[in-house]
């Protein structure tokens, strides 16, 4: 602690040394007016602002300006504003007079932001050395767009957003830069106006049938995506350093709007309906095809009965008094299969699907005082799945509001979000074995069955006799009651007062409390439910709580012509606390109070957790630019989390970086507008474990209880390994890059690489005997990322009535495994689907990139026997000339890395066209060179599901592989998927109605499509998947990647909108 | 000026007081669990200890699940077979390479079933240990018997590992370090030194509250079975590890604690047993296995079931078809046709397999294979690698439990019961005296119950009877590896398994998980 209380002094001594004492002179103002280069129209919301004073204003909108009370003196006036380059001029304020300067901004490539969020602060644009994306929201809020995660998607390079599946409000997988860590999470920071969130699931967990619930949906579905401002994503080290400990993989910051800057009140609505369906559904054998099928195996079954009493001996007397009832050890199948054929044609996928409409409603009003400002807005919006019985619902109110006190030298700001999120849920599977959910059932569900039936008790769903694993699926989906609920809110307030000039303090106090609910019913009505114990009903209540307390002291002063400096320094602490409480009942005579009774259940079960953990750091930054020409970079974070160790709680994390404005100053010229170098270092950590995992828990449950005389004895285990030495996981980053713009801001990108060095994996491995429990985390192994980012805007036509900007993002990276400690590879990916149990897919080795696919390499299969056949080598019994020659798969000295699941680029394309009363956009993304494991088609497309009356994928009818042949993970199911998918489609025109526009200040109609196209070479539903298998997502588990198992189709949307502002 | 100067300087107080205040009360990152409880606040009471040592019993469940110690040791053997039934039951090819034993030490069945096997063992251990360490620093009732009870069940889980691996690393503290590999001498000598140590803490018996806990003929029974494989355990030596492998490895001629002759010594913990008074053999075989066994007088050593959530034996699970019982069960194990047959058809114990026409037995009416065929489990099984649904006879020896709560049936699991201990004194005597008549009559003890399974044999004895007894009548209770070992008959060939399949498979390889965790550890030969 005496290392924090040195840094504390030496960070306020420092801050006060400069300390200035201004003089007071006579004073001139500046006028004019700003206009577009191009059309020669007015321009409002320019900032005007005279570098290395505090004096700036926005232009009005005629292009208007005024700035008063400026000393005489010379001034280099920079006008700014997004979309258009800066432009700087000199000019001369005399005492008492007016000077007047015209501004003409020509538009740039790239719509920017002049002042960027970097963290407990602003930047300019310029004064930034570190690597940092800005997504502009106003460009990516087009279609459904239900969170902030699908803004970023493909607009900010070196950012790879996987949506888990096409449910409404799924989850997201943001890797930025690829992943850093093993089995920690990979998930960045989301910092909200300034104040970090904890990202975890605000909704309890799901009831698993036959497999792993479901994955969460995403908790940043609580913002309404017509709130945001912008988002910046911090990616180099010496950019996230200042968030430290949390930093490792990447940082997004989202800004809310404010209230308006200038300009008399606004009322916007906006809204939207949209329709959509699945873009692509399972491949499956259709009910004609499936009898045929059945047809032809019966009649290879009787061919071979002949040959029966060789194989079986007369001995065998039990066998052969039931052969005509028993005998299905013949090729193909049994006669009896053909009185499972039923007399109806259903197509399951088709059954479950549907078209959904989604629609939404913004309305937002903005206005004030001079001093005090407000922007209030209100959402609602419903979205129904593509997948029957399942949706989400979003009401969500908005408010903030800004106040300026003390002669504008004390500013007040509060935020407050509240949003309520009501999902619907069904029984899917994330991952799965022998039974299942809606998903897998609509795969091997009998197409000869109908729907529903209609007998003596009414008009039911059709569920097949006795059958305890088989079931309707639309019956699955439409009769069981899975209900969860978020009630957010999100509150901020900030109070920011400057000290003397250039010194500012801030304290800001940030609440986020979500309270989450989950209500499950399986009604007796669905077999599902009777097998379960007669309805099962659970209730769950989550709270998630977390407060943080920021305060902050910066200061920017400007030494002369060539010096600036611009310092924070502070001190954050924040505390996350989340409770659950589950009830459970079994056991119900009627299924009319769902999960209203709990005790009226037969057997009563319940339980609660709780977990707390805190942070608190000490940050400071300092930036110093020497004549706008050089900027250096520093940043020191001191971080203690109360997760690690006694005695590694505390860690520092340092960032270095520098760059230098070759244009500035005439180093070079030609057809550079702007070439900037940049170097950057900096370390930073991952605290993403579970509090408490440092030390040795002992718990009670029925793992713990023990049976004497058959009462159940409450017991204790040591459920946990203790580990003292548990610290932080840290990444030390290296990044060098260019920036630069060509002809005039025309064309404008940067190119980056970086090498991403991550050491003391927080890893979970065995522990030596006698442990507890087999594993624990350890600090173990080493992981490198290296790669390439490039960007590129291009303003592609800029003249009166039409601009057309275009956009490219460009991402090369590659990971390695340098180090596992003593472990020579952990098996991850594991392979779901009957039979496929220890099955794994990947292994992590040294030398090799996460999702590295492992097993068997399949050859081809042998016409005669219908075996796959497999490569082996002498040491496989039964191989022949390096092929398996029996039934199954070779040794597993004989197993190879199959396939790597990693891209080898990903390409955005973003283009906006304005033409006269046109705006259109698109988006198209591009992943190339990687493998995907298709779990869905080893385990659907094989035709010995039919042995037991389950249907299977369509490919599997046209192989020759024999009917008896068990599904057999290998390389065979490991295919190449790159993609290339149109995004995004929206066409908008400004409505020019005298009625409507006499009132309003703009109307504008449109139109999107979303997922209007993929093109693919991959087989399965949709090449892109998730990049986490975990089947819990508040545990990241290994790093597994690209496997595809019975995914929630993805939709194809079409959206029609119209937004109005008065 | 001056107000603006007493305004910033208001400010400026305020704003440092702010800095300030949190600095102190915040930087106090020490954790606590707030739904779990640390050693450090637990074991004060004897009720608290107790619970810790539920939990060591608890551990006992996971040693007779399928991919555990009893699956090991049944699979591996010509007991029991996982055929492939289409793609059912293929599990990465697991099943079929423990029943043929082409395991290594990375092989699929190595990392998944021994290495649950290992676990499970040292997690007992562990919790043992955590129990033993917090006893020596707290004084409640009962701390004898309490602290004997927790060694007795450490000292169990060690056999599991020495039967299956050899030597391991031996612990009794809670420290967390690279333990070395004991020779498999010491382990014997380390197991059966506490068990001896805590013997005379244990009752003789318990009252009606506490059936299934460590008796003092627990502690015998363990012993008398240890002495009887005392060559195979504490043999030293290359290839197979002094094991012979092909040929019997007799007790005659080993030296155990109190320098004892291993098959006397082992005749002497079956008599004290019987001596004890307490066992006797169960009126009828059945008695020994049906839901509400806990009443039968016959078992020593149990795990104890109940008809509870995640308390419960699912051995039916692993046999039965899918439509047989409710929750589905998972029709996967089944017993080779040879084995089968080697039963005589009077032999009562035959019942144990369900063989012939099926039903739900739940509801007792007849049932339907997924083709809505009549179900019939046939005795022969026509290809390991694509079997069919009704293939391979059904061990059906644990009937299902009328109150069972899901998968969950109270059937007790006897690791020891009084019947082996008669088969462990026949063989012991017939190796101090091949051929003795009063190791026949011992060994037709077990078929006399009051309701014989069968009729008394008639002699010579020899090895190959009292294996082949110990086959019909322990069948299934995870004892056949281990007999198989004993006997030299291990890697021999059997339906499904072409043999021999190497010396050194009578010792389990350690899996590379476990080496990679601990270094020291050496692998076993051959591997």
């Amino acid at each position: 602690m005496a290392l924090v209380r040195r840094l504390v002094l030496a960070l306020v001594a420092c801050l006060f040394w400069a300390a200035p004492l201004g003089a007071q002179a006579a004073t001139g103002a500046i006028t004019g007016k700003v206009v577009d280069a191009s059309t020669q129209q007015p321009l409002a919301n320019v900032e005007v602002a005279l570098a290395a004073t505090p004096h700036r204003e926005l232009s009005r909108s005629d292009g208007s300006f005024a700035i008063n009370g400026v000393p005489a003196g010379t001034y280099r006036l920079r006008a700014s504003r997004i979309g258009y380059g800066s432009q700087i001029q000199e000019v001369t304020v005399t005492a008492g007079g007016t000077t007047t300067a015209q501004v003409s901004l020509a538009p740039a490539a790239a719509i920017l932001e002049p002042v960027v969020v970097t963290g407990y602060g602003t930047q300019r644009r310029e004064a930034i050395t570190g690597s940092v994306s800005t997504v502009s929201a106003a460009a990516a809020n087009v279609g459904v767009v239900t969170n902030v995660d699908q803004m970023i998607q493909a607009r900010a390079a070196g950012v790879e957003v996987t949506r888990n599946n096409g449910e409404p409000g799924a989850g997201m997988q943001i890797l930025v830069r690829g992943g850093s860590s093993i089995s920690n999470t990979n998930e960045p920071l989301y910092v909200i106006d300034g104040v970090p969130i904890y990202n975890q699931p605000t909704e309890p967990p799901s009831y698993g049938v036959g497999g792993t619930p479901p994955l969460p949906r995403n908790p940043l579905n609580l913002l309404n995506p017509s709130d945001i401002q912008s988002i910046t994503v911090l990616k180099d080290a010496s950019a996230t350093a200042i968030y430290g400990s949390r930093a490792a993989n990447g940082v997004i910051l989202v800004e809310t709007k404010k209230a308006a800057v200038s300009g008399g009140p606004t009322i916007e609505y906006d809204s939207y309906v949209a329709a959509s369906s699945p873009a692509k559904r399972l491949d499956l054998v259709t009910a004609g095809e499936y009898r045929t099928f059945v047809t032809a195996q019966v009649g290879s079954w009787r061919a071979d009965s002949t040959g029966f009493s060789t194989r079986h001996p007369p001995t065998d007397t039990i066998f052969t008094k039931h052969f005509a009832d028993s005998s299905n050890a013949f090729a193909g199948l049994v006669p009896s299969h053909l009185t499972a054929l039923g007399t109806a044609n259903t197509d399951w996928a088709d059954a479950i699907s549907r078209t959904a409409v989604t629609h939404n409603h913004d309305l937002s009003f903005a206005g004030g005082s001079e001093d005090t400002r407000y922007r209030a807005s209100l959402n609602y919006m419903k979205q129904q799945g593509v997948t029957i019985s399942n949706g989400l619902e979003r009401i969500q109110g908005r408010l903030s509001a800004t106040h300026k006190a003390l002669d504008n030298r004390m500013r007040l700001g509060v935020n407050v979000t509240t949003s309520r999120v009501n999902n619907q849920y069904i029984v899917f599977e994330n991952r799965g074995g022998f039974e299942g959910g809606v998903f897998q059932n609509a795969a091997v569900y009998n197409p000869t069955q109908p729907v529903t039936v209609t007998d003596a008790l009414g008009t039911h769903y059709y569920e097949v006799p006795g059958s305890q694993s088989l079931r309707n699926p639309v019956a699955l989906a439409n009769q069981i009651t899975d209900l969860g609920q978020t009630t957010r809110t999100l509150a901020n307030g900030t109070a920011e007062i400057d000290l003397v000039p250039g010194l500012t303090g801030q304290v800001t106090v940030g609440l986020d409390y979500a309270g989450g609910g989950r209500q499950i019913y399986f009604p007796n009505a669905n077999p599902l439910g009777g097998t379960l114990g007669g309805g099962l009903a659970r209730v769950y209540s989550q709270d998630n709580n977390t407060k943080t307390v920021q305060t902050l002291l910066t200061f920017r002063r400007q030494v002369g012509e060539s010096h600036s400096f611009d310092m924070v320094g502070g001190y954050e602490y924040s505390e996350f606390k989340k409770t659950l409480a589950m009830g459970q009942g079994i056991g119900y005579v009627t299924d009319v109070t769902l999960y209203n009774s709990l005790g009226s259940g037969n057997t009563l079960k319940d339980s609660s957790y709780g977990e707390l953990s805190k942070l608190v750091s000490f940050l400071s930054r300092a930036n110093y630019g020497f004549k706008d020409r050089f900027f250096v970079t520093g940043v020191l974070r001191y971080d203690g989390s109360s997760k690690f160790a006694e005695g590694h709680k505390w860690a520092l994390f340092p960032g270095l970086s520098a760059s230098w404005h070759l244009t500035q100053g005439g180093v070079v010229r030609g057809p550079f507008s702007d070439l900037r170098l940049r170097v950057g270092w900096g370390r930073q950590g991952n605290p993403g474990i579970k509090p408490y995992t440092s030390l040795q828990k002992l718990e009670g449950g029925s793992n713990a209880s023990y049976p004497w005389s058959d009462v159940p004895q409450p017991g204790v285990i040591p459920t946990s390994v203790a580990n003292p030495d548990l610290k932080w996981e840290q990444t030390n980053q290296y990044d060098v890059g260019v920036d630069f713009g060509l002809f005039g801001q025309r064309l404008a990108g940067s190119v980056e690489y970086y090498v991403k060095n991550t050491s003391d994996l927080l890893l979970e491995v065995p522990v030596p005997p006698p442990q507890p429990a087999a594993t624990r985390i350890e600090n173990v192994g080493k992981l490198r990322n290296r790669g390439v980012e490039l960007s590129l805007d291009a303003l592609l036509v800029s003249r009166p009535g039409m601009t057309w900007r275009t956009g490219l993002v460009f991402a090369v990276e590659r990971n390695k495994v340098l180090d596992l400690g003593p472990h020579q590879f952990i098996r991850s990916g594991i392979v779901s689907g009957q039979g496929q149990s220890d099955q794994w897919a990947e292994r992590i080795m040294p030398g090799f990139a996460l999702g590295t696919f492992y097993g068997p390499v399949f050859l081809d299969v042998d016409p005669v026997t219908g075996f796959q056949v497999f490569a082996c080598t002498a040491a496989t019994a039964g191989c022949l000339n390096g092929r398996t020659t029996t039934r199954g798969v070779p040794d597993a000295a004989d197993y190879h890395v199959i396939g790597n699941a990693n891209p080898d680029f990903t390409i955005g394309l973003h283009n906006q066209l304005n033409w006269g009363k046109f705006n259109i956009s698109f988006l198209l993304r591009a992943s190339v060179g990687q493998d995907v494991f298709n779990n869905t088609a080893l385990v659907y497309s094989t035709k010995s599901n039919a042995l037991q009356d389950k249907n299977f994928l369509r490919p599997a009818l046209s192989d020759n592989t024999d009917v008896h042949e068990p599904a057999i993970f290998s390389s065979r199911f490991v295919e190449r998927a790159s993609f290339l998918r149109l995004q995004n489609l929206t066409v908008e025109y400004a409505l020019d109605l005298p009625f409507l526009t006499n009132s309003a200040r703009s109307a504008r109609l449109y139109m999107a499509a979303d997922n209007l196209f993929v093109l693919t070479g991959y087989s399965g539903l949709d090449p892109e998947v998730s990049s986490l298998n975990a089947s819990d997502a508040t545990d990241a588990g290994l790093a597994a990647r690209g496997i595809d198992y019975l995914t929630y189709p993805r939709p194809r949307t079409f959206t029609g909108g119209l937004r109005v502002s008065f | 000026m001056k107000r603006l100067f007493v305004k910033t300087s208001i400010g400026a107080v305020g704003l440092v007081t702010l800095l300030l205040v949190p600095l102190q009360g915040c930087t106090d990152l020490s954790e606590t669990p707030i739904s779990s409880i640390t050693p450090s606040n637990f074991f004060h009471t004897e009720r608290e200890v107790t619970a810790a040592l539920a939990g060591v019993y608890a551990g006992l469940r996971n040693t007779a699940g399928e991919g555990e110690y009893w699956g090991v040791s049944e699979v591996s053997t010509d007991e029991m077979v996982v055929p492939t039934r289409g793609s059912d039951w293929f599990d990465n090819g697991t099943w079929l390479e423990l029943h043929r034993q082409t395991w290594s030490a990375n092989s699929p069945s190595t990392l998944s079933f021994l290495n649950n096997a290992w676990n499970t063992a040292y997690a007992g251990i562990a919790r043992a240990n955590v129990l033993v360490t917090a006893l020596g620093g707290v004084t409640v009732n009962n701390q004898a018997q309490l602290e004997g009870e927790a060694r007795y069940l450490r000292a169990f889980y060690y056999y599991l590992l020495l039967d299956l691996f050899g030597g391991v690393p031996i612990a009794t503290t809670t420290e967390i370090k690279r333990w070395p590999r004991q020779t498999r001498d010491s382990t014997f000598k380390f197991i059966e030194g506490e068990l001896l140590a805590i013997r005379s803490n244990l009752p003789t018996s318990y009252g009606a509250a506490n059936v299934g806990r460590v008796t003092r003929s627990a502690v015998d029974a363990l012993l008398a079975n240890m002495y009887l494989n005392a060559r195979v355990y504490k043999s030293e030596g290359p290839g197979a590890g002094g094991i012979n492998a092909t040929g019997y490895n007799s007790c005659s001629g080993m030296t155990v604690g109190g320098g004892l002759g291993a098959c006397q010594a082992a005749i002497n913990r079956v008599d004290s047993i019987i001596a004890s008074g307490v066992y006797q053999l169960a009126d009828t075989f059945t008695q020994n296995f049906s839901s509400d066994n806990g009443s039968s007088p016959e078992n020593i050593f149990v795990i104890k079931y109940a008809d509870a959530d995640g308390l419960g034996f699912n051995m039916v699970m692993r046999t039965l078809h899918y439509n047989q019982f409710n929750p589905s069960p998972w029709n996967g194990f089944a017993t080779l046709a040879q084995t089968y047959n080697a039963f005589d058809p009077a032999d009562k114990r035959r019942n144990m397999f369900l063989v012939g026409p099926q039903v739900n037995l739940e509801t007792g009416l007849p049932a339907q294979d997924r083709a809505h065929n009549p179900l019939v489990f046939t005795t022969t099984i026509a290809n390991v690698t694509s079997a069919t649904e009704g293939e391979g006879a059904r061990i059906y020896k644990w009937p299902i439990d009328p109150k069972h709560v899901a998968q969950n049936n109270g059937n007790d699991f006897a690791w020891f019961r009084l019947a082996e201990m008669y088969l462990i004194k026949a063989e012991a005597l017939n190796e101090i005296t091949p051929g003795s008549a009063g190791a026949l009559d011992t060994l037709n003890r077990v078929r006399a119950r009051t309701a014989p399974v069968a009729a008394a044999l008639a002699g010579p004895i020899t090895r190959d009877l009292i294996l082949n007894e110990r086959l019909f009548e322990l069948n299934s209770e995870g004892k056949r590896r281990q007999d198989l070992i004993r006997h030299g008959k291990y890697t021999l060939a059997w339906e499904f398994k072409t043999g021999p399949t190497g010396d050194f498979r009578v010792l389990m390889p350690i899996p590379q998980t476990q080496i990679d965790a601990n270094p020291l550890i050496t692998q076993n030969p051959g591997y």
